[in-house]
């Protein structure tokens, strides 16, 4: 690290429609330094790598790199590659239908001399870059036919095929990855940071960035909190100023005594998993914890009725049923708030009032005329009791924080008032005020007897929140955790039994 | 019963209407405004606008393109277009024609007859599109050209006359000093209106444009809606087959043609997004109202009918363009 800085953040400020994602960040990034960014979910740090990397225009601020004495900035994606600015975003973003080779190449695809592809010098650079990673993989392989961690490796190692560096942002480099394979990716940090590339690392493992980081800078609420260097902080330090309060607080919620068993899912398979099986009882918050990819979600899509079931068995109260759709599945008394609202939980371009009736107007309508007396008042209660925060129930969806959003879905949900409750990714853009309250709403469903299934990829909730919990890799059920088991474990055990391999032939 | 949570985060940016700015951005408001300007000038401009006879004309064009205009408005809502409408209401118009002039049937089972065509016609396109995953513009494009061809066929490419005298007088006849087809689209535009805002389906097709997904994951059966909405958008397109019967007093093969350019325009001049999800029926009826008057008033001021063509699709355009940049504002 030299004392020359390479990138000027300075006073970033973004909007969007009734949220304000970012509230004025400053900071400066050394050459050769490596830089953590830590934040609880939704507190901006991938709006701020959208708006390094021109992907979003800032409302106010600018961003500069110094390129050889100048400064610039760039104004799209395209402009930042030119740039030397590289970003691995958090999903993997190759093109899933061409091979290892073709991606390595995209846009500067060797020729031979009639012109043609030149496959032969393709899969030879390849080879070079695939052995630096050790990857061990045919370069001819295509990249949908790989396992995700592999595919997430293709992503990282793709860096490195570009020239002139300056810079390069993984974002949740190693929420996929296996430990071998984290090593690897270290061991690239270093040789980047030893040829003077500068690295901003986003990562929710506070030890990785212990580890590999030089600095960090800590963001809470789309706010600027500080940047100290690694070596004058540790994890308690970090989770307090993130949080802004001890972490073990947001999660301590009253949990009771399990009732009777509500919902009892036997030998399922289905696409993308296979033979899982679990019960679920009054008043408990089950969990289901595993990395992207290994099927928690596809499971709960299959119990809502939503994806198709190859084999299995599911009860509700006892009673076998069939779910052949997600309206069987409400009917029986099952609420699903789906991992991505805006695409199925929410009809984005309506209003409060609609998309808080939409999943129980048969309840309030008599021949397929609506009460719309009812209809309102519903709204409205719903909208005090648990805080949507909305001028008005004639509001557009679509202008509501993350957070107010989420919450039009749990009221939603809690229209029809289902037993069963299935919670898939709950916080996810979220701000720390409304997770708190969702949790809260979380611990009041539990104390009128619901049954809670929270799916979360973040560790420190699933661990907080669950009273039991089943771990999942690969499409297979890897750990149940029973009450007194869960108790004993730390994010470590569990991280490890969702990081088991299985033999792909056998899904 | 859940209790009150204190509330924690920020306040939500205020998004309503305010000021006078703002209401004259509402698209109803403003296309009142420009059709009572159109309506002062020609009033003033020219001598045969203000007349019986050429208003109680644009009522009644107003009413066959008006209720075609509500129909594609539903179809618009759910996410869908329907390429098809014009050729529905050929059919419709040929099969009421045929009824009573070649098959010796009475008004009303020449009537049954036309719209119970249609409905099928409507549910065919509801088939292609659901059942085999055919894009609404596609499919319906399809059934347009099939439906063509079928008039040609069956009218032997000729002009069928020949309607009852009883069944066209409905047609010249006022009620109230309103043609009787105005007072048709009237009633048809407030059902409509209620069946959008009272029934379950009409908010059913509110969700299905708002996302497939979000309305099969809240458990609205997405066939039911489909079907329910083309075969209802049929039967409207079935009744002004027979509006359009008795008015022209027979049935031509080309009945019908272009009504799906002014259709669809009037739902989009009237607020309705082709991405899905909006629309309205008062939009659409001023929107229709806007559409013909502005040929009317063009012919009045002696502009020919080709450049007439010209500024009513210049209107279109401006009109989408207007509502593309309110949404980039809205973000």
């Amino acid at each position: 690290m030299t004392d020359e800085i390479l990138l000027k953040i300075e006073n970033i400020v973004k909007n969007y429609p009734g949220v304000q994602a970012l509230k004025g960040i400053s900071t400066t990034i050394k050459k050769g330094e490596v830089r953590a960014l830590v934040g609880e979910n939704g507190a901006g740090k991938s709006t701020l790598i959208k708006c390094i990397m021109g992907v979003e225009t800032p409302t106010e601020g600018r961003v500069e790199i110094c390129c050889d004495g100048i400064w610039k900035q760039a104004k799209n994606a395209i402009e930042a590659k030119k740039l030397g600015m590289h970003a691995n975003y958090q999903h993997v973003n190759i093109a899933g239908g061409l091979s290892i080779a073709e991606n390595y190449h995209l846009g500067r695809i060797p020729k031979t001399q009639m012109g043609l592809v030149d496959w032969d010098a393709m899969v030879k650079n390849s080879k070079k870059i695939i052995d630096k990673f050790h990857l061990n993989v045919d370069p001819k392989a295509v990249i949908n036919s790989l396992p995700v961690a592999l595919q997430a490796m293709i992503t990282i190692s793709k860096i490195s095929v570009n020239e002139n560096i300056r810079l390069v942002i993984f974002d949740e480099p190693t929420a996929l990855l296996e430990n071998d394979k984290v090593l690897i990716l270290f061991d690239y940090i270093k040789e980047l940071k030893n040829q003077g590339i500068s690295v901003i690392y986003i990562s929710h493992r506070l030890e990785e960035i212990m580890e590999i980081c030089d600095s960090v800078t800590i963001m809470k609420d789309g706010a600027y909190v500080e940047t100290k260097k690694v070596s004058e902080v540790d994890k308690d330090y970090l989770i307090s100023k993130m949080v802004g309060r001890p972490m073990a607080d947001i999660y301590s919620i009253k949990h009771r005594k399990p009732g009777e068993e509500l919902l009892r899912v036997e030998g399922l398979c289905g696409k993308k998993f296979k033979n899982i099986s679990f019960q679920l009882y009054a008043g408990e918050i089950l969990g289901f914890f595993g990395l992207v990819g290994s099927g928690r979600s596809e499971v709960m899509r299959a119990v809502f009725g939503v994806d198709k079931i190859t084999s299995g068995r599911i009860y509700i109260k006892g009673k076998p049923v069939q779910l052949n759709n997600p309206k069987t599945a409400m009917l029986k008394g099952i609420g699903f708030l789906t991992e991505d609202r805006r695409t199925d939980g929410l009809a984005l371009i309506q209003t409060v009032e609609l998309n808080t009736n939409m999943y129980s107007y048969d309840m309030i309508s008599k021949g397929g005329i609506i009460n719309l007396k009812k209809e309102r008042k519903r709204a409205e209660e719903y909208k005090e009791k648990i805080g949507i925060k909305t001028p008005s129930i004639k509001q557009i969806v679509n202008n509501l924080s993350g957070g107010n959003q989420q919450k039009v879905v749990i009221a939603k949900l809690l229209c029809r008032d289902p037993d069963i409750l299935i919670f898939d990714e709950p916080t996810v853009g979220v701000d720390v005020g409304a997770k708190e309250e969702i949790f809260k709403l979380i611990e009041s469903l539990i104390q009128q007897g619901k049954g809670v299934i929270i799916i979360s990829s973040y560790l420190p909730e699933a661990l907080g929140l669950s009273d039991r919990m089943v771990v999942m890799a690969e499409g297979h059920m890897a750990e149940y955790f029973d009450s007194k088991r869960l108790k004993q474990m730390n994010e470590e055990d569990i991280l490890r039994a969702a990081s088991t391999i299985y033999n792909q032939e056998a899904l | 019963m859940m209790r009150k949570l204190v509330a924690i985060s920020r306040p939500e940016k205020e998004n309503q209407v305010h000021g006078l700015k703002n209401i004259l951005m509402r698209t109803e408001v403003s296309m009142i405004l420009v059709i009572a300007l159109l309506f002062m000038l020609a009033t003033f401009g020219t001598k045969n606008f203000f007349t019986a006879y050429n208003l109680t004309n644009i009522l009644k064009q107003c009413a066959i393109i008006g209720v075609i205009s509500i129909a594609q408005t539903c179809i618009i809502i759910t996410g869908g277009i329907d390429i098809s409408c014009g050729a529905i209401v050929g059919i419709s118009t040929l099969m009421v024609a045929m009824g009573q002039a070649k098959w010796g049937m009475g008004i009303l089972p020449s009537m049954i007859i036309a719209v119970t065509v249609a409905v099928i016609c409507g549910m065919f396109n509801a088939m292609l599109i659901h059942e085999f995953n055919v894009p609404a513009f596609v499919a319906t494009l399809g059934s347009q050209t099939i439906l063509r061809g079928l008039i040609k066929v069956i009218s032997n490419g000729g002009t069928i006359s020949g309607l009852k005298t009883e069944f066209s007088s409905f047609a010249s006849s006022n009620l109230l000093f309103l043609p009787k087809l105005a007072i048709v689209w009237f009633v048809i535009a407030v059902l409509v209106f209620f069946l959008l805002k009272y029934f379950v389906f009409g908010r059913n097709l509110f969700v299905l444009g708002s996302g497939k997904e979000v309305a099969r994951l809240n458990g609205i059966s997405i066939r039911k809606t489909m079907y329910m909405a083309f075969a209802f958008a049929g039967l409207l397109y079935g009744i002004a087959g027979v509006m359009l019967a008795a008015r022209i007093n027979s049935a031509i093969p080309t009945a019908g043609e272009g009504y799906e350019t002014n259709a669809i325009a009037a739902s989009v001049l009237g607020g309705a997004s082709l991405s899905g999800g909006t629309g309205s029926v008062f939009g659409t009826a001023l929107g229709t109202v806007l559409i013909i008057l502005i040929d009317n008033v063009g012919t009045q001021f002696g502009i020919h009918s080709f450049v007439m063509q010209v500024i009513t699709g210049g209107v279109i355009v401006v009109a989408i363009v207007a509502d593309q940049l309110k949404k980039r504002k809205a973000g």
